[in-house]
């Protein structure tokens, strides 16, 4: 406490190595956790057979990425991704504002049932064959909105916008309400520009939700002009196509690029974003 | 006065009422006094005063509270609409589970037929395919669960001990990152990295994928092992895939967790004499219990839920070690159109779900006080 710590002091020789051993722990971590991406990275820019040990590459060759955003059959997945992505994200925070502002309204009658039935999917739902069949029966199998809709609903983000909401002071709310403000007017011109920090937690949560949805469309979707990249990323390494089409172009170079591809947008977003996404999880995780 | 109801009336409860009303009086008497002391002449008299005592206010009906919250109610039938129809309508079909509904009964469109309703549970009990995939689920998910929990919660104490306030920021970001690749890419990596190659010489290393190379050239291993393809690896790939993609992630709820804890408790320690190893098994271990055990409860209420990392990673040679409940489901149901049977799967696995949460809801109820749902 009184005496200032010192690396190579031998008095506090213990914690020296204890603090060596953690720095190299990590550091080991931090190397399992990237170099298989930086391989990736690296074998996405060698069109060559061998993979090798390298964790650089020796040339700077693009014709993967060439190949993937001229081919009609690889651009247009990305398109879909982004489309999807985009009104995911906006029909999700919809929802998710539009449920959590009812959900804050203690005194309205029936909001205990809204609530109950909410949670109630949380813990039980009528499995994939069911849902499967109802999407058939509303003739929306096929459709992009089998995709967007169902993860647009989202209960766990939509209770976790709940608890945004209810930090709120509520005398903001009554004041308004004094001044005339309309319950709509209120969500627009006081909950939402109040709640910019929750939107885009809860936001890049849809985003990112939306951009790996995988699942959806092998269910779903039958047309191959609207799978999404994840699909198509899957579809190069089940060697289903693509690979051969006359150009020099080696498979694992492609599958590699791909992969980069579809990792790219969220690995520049998030470093910035990082206190979003990290505010929506310790919240979720105090309360509820 | 301000109230949330706006009938202009404070109604909230009797008591409430009494209260503020005797308040307001209180003040309006204080007023009283005071402009008498100030000016003489004001002509107060005592029976000019409201009696608030003899005021009924009637609480509104439900009908009238409902009719002002009537925008919210609009508010909601969007949310209602997707609710019900994307998650209500279809726990109707759980009726499936008790009838024959397969190809046959598609294809002539005679739709379900309920002449034995336990003909899928009766199913379930005998295929073999059903109990490797019930096994898998558990074996698969239990394991994770205990491995992420160790690996997850020793990281996030070692994490805590990197004083450098901008380092430790960095370690984090890393580690992080992995959290936001999605399933389907985590796999390709790995597939790309454990590749085994195609050629069959030995000592040719030439399309052999990464992991593959570094085990022969450390000779480790004489000839590439195509883990994924191997009923004896493809449980550990699938360990090391899950750890590598959701460890970093896991430890933020420990790390405000460990935030949390008190300094004082370390100074006390360290005037005891305890040493920092001491004061992490005594100190921070069993302040960290609690959201330890939570965390715990939380993921074991979601054992049957493994599902989109196995479904990319597997393959028909690793059925009898990988295949679980919902890819079997999956298999039956949309490859196979055996509706009726693939949704007896799905219901057993929602109402062992079921049981699970709510087992959890109660623990974690015990734990801090407040369930999960």
């Amino acid at each position: 406490m009184t005496k200032k710590f010192n690396l190579f002091d031998p008095q506090y020789a213990a914690r020296s190595w204890f603090i060596v051993f953690n720095s190299l722990f990590f550091i080991l971590l931090m190397c399992v956790m990237i170099i298989p991406i930086l391989k990736i990275l690296s074998d996405s820019l060698v069109n060559e057979t061998v993979y090798g040990l390298e964790l650089w590459p020796k040339e700077f060759n693009l014709i993967a990425y060439k190949k993937i955003f001229t081919t009609e059959s690889l651009i247009k997945p990305l398109g879909i991704s982004v489309l999807t992505t985009l009104a995911t994200t906006f029909f999700g925070l919809l929802i998710s504002t539009l449920g959590a502002y009812v959900l804050i309204q203690k005194d309205m009658p029936g909001v205990k049932i809204f609530s109950t039935l909410l949670v109630f999917t949380m813990i039980f739902n009528g499995g994939l064959i069911p849902t499967f069949l109802v999407m058939k029966k509303i003739h929306l199998l096929n459709s992009l909105w089998a995709v967007i809709l169902p993860m647009s609903m989202n209960v766990y983000n939509l209770v976790l916008m709940r608890s945004f909401f209810e930090q709120l002071p509520e005398s903001l709310f009554e004041a308004a309400e004094i001044d005339g403000c309309t319950p709509m007017g209120i969500f627009y011109k006081i909950v939402l520009p109040l709640s910019k920090a929750a939107l885009a937690s809860i936001g890049l949560f849809f985003a990112v939700a939306a951009w790996s949805e995988y699942f959806h469309y092998v269910i779903y979707i039958t047309s191959t002009d609207k799978y999404n990249f994840q699909y198509k990323l899957r579809d190069l390494f089940q060697d289903k196509q693509e690979a051969d089409e006359g150009e020099n172009i080696n498979v694992n170079t492609l599958k590699s690029a791909a992969v980069i591809v579809s990792i790219v947008p969220f690995m520049f977003i998030y470093p910035f974003c990082q206190k979003y996404f990290m505010t929506g999880v310790t919240m979720g995780a105090v309360k509820e | 006065m301000a109230n949330e109801n706006g009938t202009g009336v404070d109604t909230r409860d009797a008591n409430g009422r009494s209260r503020n009303l005797a308040n307001r009086e209180e003040n309006m008497q204080n007023d009283i006094q005071t402009s008498a002391a100030s000016t003489p002449t004001s002509r107060v008299a005592a029976n000019d005063r409201i009696d608030y005592d003899k005021i009924v206010v009637k609480p509104p009906t439900i009908g009238q509270r409902a009719y002002k919250y009537r925008y919210f109610y609009l508010m909601a039938i969007p949310v209602l609409i997707i609710l019900l129809i994307f998650y209500y309508w279809p726990m109707l079909g759980i009726r499936y589970a008790f009838s024959q509904y397969t190809f046959r009964e598609i294809a002539t469109q005679t739709g379900p037929n309920y002449s034995d309703l336990f003909v899928n549970f009766k199913f379930l009990v005998t295929r073999s395919a059903f109990r490797y995939a019930f096994a898998n689920t558990l074996i698969l998910s239990i394991v994770k669960l205990l491995l992420s929990t160790v690996v997850t919660v020793v990281i996030a104490l070692m994490m805590n001990e990197i004083a450098h306030q901008w380092g430790k920021k960095f370690v984090q970001t890393v580690l992080y990152l992995p959290h936001f690749l999605s399933w389907v890419v985590a796999a390709s990596i790995f597939m790309l990295i454990l590749s085994a190659g195609t050629s069959a010489a030995e000592g040719d290393l030439s399309n052999v994928g990464f992991v593959n190379s570094i085990l022969i050239k450390l000779h480790i291993l004489k000839a590439p092992v195509d883990f994924l393809t191997s009923t004896k690896h493809w449980r550990g790939v699938w360990y090391i895939m899950n750890l590598w993609k959701e460890t970093g992630w896991g430890t933020i709820i420990y790390m405000a967790a460990l935030a949390g804890i008190s300094p004082d408790l370390y100074e006390a320690a360290e005037i005891d004499g305890a040493n920092r190893f001491q004061q992490t098994i005594h100190i921070t271990l069993p302040s960290l219990m609690n959201t330890i055990l939570v965390v715990f409860i939380l993921n074991l209420a979601k054992v049957m839920n493994v599902f989109e990392s196995v479904f990319v990673l597997y393959n028909s040679l690793v059925y009898s070690v990988a295949d679980v409940i919902q890819t079997y489901t999956y298999r039956v149901g949309i490859v196979g159109n055996d509706y009726g049977y693939s949704t007896a799967i799905g219901l057993f696995k929602s109402v062992i779900s079921l049981i699970l949460v709510t087992i959890s809801n109660k623990v974690s109820e015990k734990i801090r006080g407040y369930g999960i749902v």
